[in-house]
């Protein structure tokens, strides 16, 4: 359910992407690290779903946060000259993959339960079989 | 299913729409961009740019200091060079002058002397000529000629079997006239007085005539002064 949800806001969005006026080449940094921490934010959410802890505000509030801060943090690293996107970058990868590791682990042990209850329902098939050829 | 499921799916795929909507937006600015514009080039890189400029500017200013500063080394030596010619021309003119390879004038005397269709009177010899010319040597003379025939430092003066006179390989025939280059009154005063060379030929009868002149033009040797066994 969740998963076709995804796919839909993934074609209208890139849709709109498309079809939308582009912007001064001047922002390309800070839309860039807007989407690295909004992606960390999609991620974050997915992964709350999964452990059933899942809040809306929370959701919203990183979702939108994250993206402003880290646009801050980018603006506020060019104004001392010290790169801080960087940090910002590898804090927001390292998330990613640490939600994406949750994820993974969710339905790796997910899929293994149901082949492991199939294979387990074919034996008892097999044994039930098994007895009314002997009756 | 539950309310919250419902909110929480939208919410993502909004989410979602969002973000995949602001990445496409970003894809299209940088896959529109020339990065190598210097319009659109980020600070950075800008600085970097202008640094490599700058160094290569200071490189090729360097240069062209270095190439101006040989170009004013070369100049000078060229002056100095000048110099040394315009030295070596005036020495190399001056050596003509005494040499007598060019014409020269000055004040001077002019001498005269005419033939005397007498048979008393004996006709004037290469040695009368050169008497004169050692006595205007003497008197200090700067260039002589007789007869257009310029004195050097190499002149023969001599008889040809009593019927002419020869100077510089050339044949001298009266009147005869000697134009020497000097202080007209010493150059006089030698040729005249007591044992002057004028007075005794005059006393013997030669017709000797001395004419002082603000400007005596002595024409140059016009042979070759060649020099065959003599060696530095």
């Amino acid at each position: 359910m969740i998963f076709i949800a995804i796919i839909i806001g993934c074609i209208l969005g890139a849709i709109l992407g498309i079809n939308a006026p582009t912007i001064s080449y001047m922002y390309s940094s800070y839309l860039a690290i807007a989407i690295i921490a909004a992606l960390d934010s999609v991620f974050g959410g997915i992964a709350s779903v999964i452990n059933k802890n899942f809040d809306l505000k929370i959701f919203i509030s990183g979702f939108f946060g994250n993206a402003i801060l880290a646009i801050l943090l980018t603006l506020l690293g060019q104004k001392l000259n010290v790169d801080i996107y960087l940090a910002a970058i590898v804090v927001f990868v390292w998330r990613m993959f640490m939600n994406l590791g949750i994820i993974r682990r969710y339905y790796v042990e997910k899929w293994s339960g149901k082949l492991e209850n199939l294979a387990n329902r074919k034996h008892k098939e097999n044994n039930l079989d098994n007895k009314a050829q002997k009756n | 299913m539950k309310k919250g499921k419902i909110t929480m799916t939208i919410t993502i795929g909004l989410a979602c729409f969002v973000l995949i909507a602001v990445m496409f937006m970003q894809f299209k600015i940088i896959g529109l961009t020339d990065v190598t514009n210097i319009e659109t080039m980020r600070e950075e890189e800008l600085r970097t740019q202008l640094a490599n400029w700058k160094t290569q500017y200071e490189e090729v200013n360097q240069k062209y200091e270095e190439t101006q500063e040989t170009i004013k080394e070369y100049q000078e030596k060229k002056q100095s060079n000048d110099e040394t010619a315009e030295l070596l021309q005036q020495e190399l003119d001056q050596i003509n002058m005494i040499l007598g390879k060019t014409d020269v004038q000055g004040q001077g005397v002019i001498i005269t002397i005419n033939k005397v269709e007498s048979e008393d009177v004996p006709a004037i010899s290469a040695i009368d000529l050169q008497l004169i010319v050692n006595s205007l040597k003497n008197a200090g003379a700067e260039a002589i000629s007789i007869n257009n025939e310029r004195i050097i430092n190499t002149t023969d003066i001599v008889d040809i079997a009593d019927l002419y006179i020869k100077i510089n390989a050339q044949r001298i025939l009266a009147p005869y006239e000697i134009k020497a280059i000097g202080d007209q009154t010493y150059l006089e005063s030698g040729l005249l007085g007591n044992g002057g060379i004028v007075d005794e030929l005059r006393s013997v009868g030669e017709d000797i005539k001395i004419e002082k002149s603000n400007k005596v033009v002595i024409t140059k040797y016009t042979g070759e002064i060649k020099s065959k066994y003599m060696e530095e």
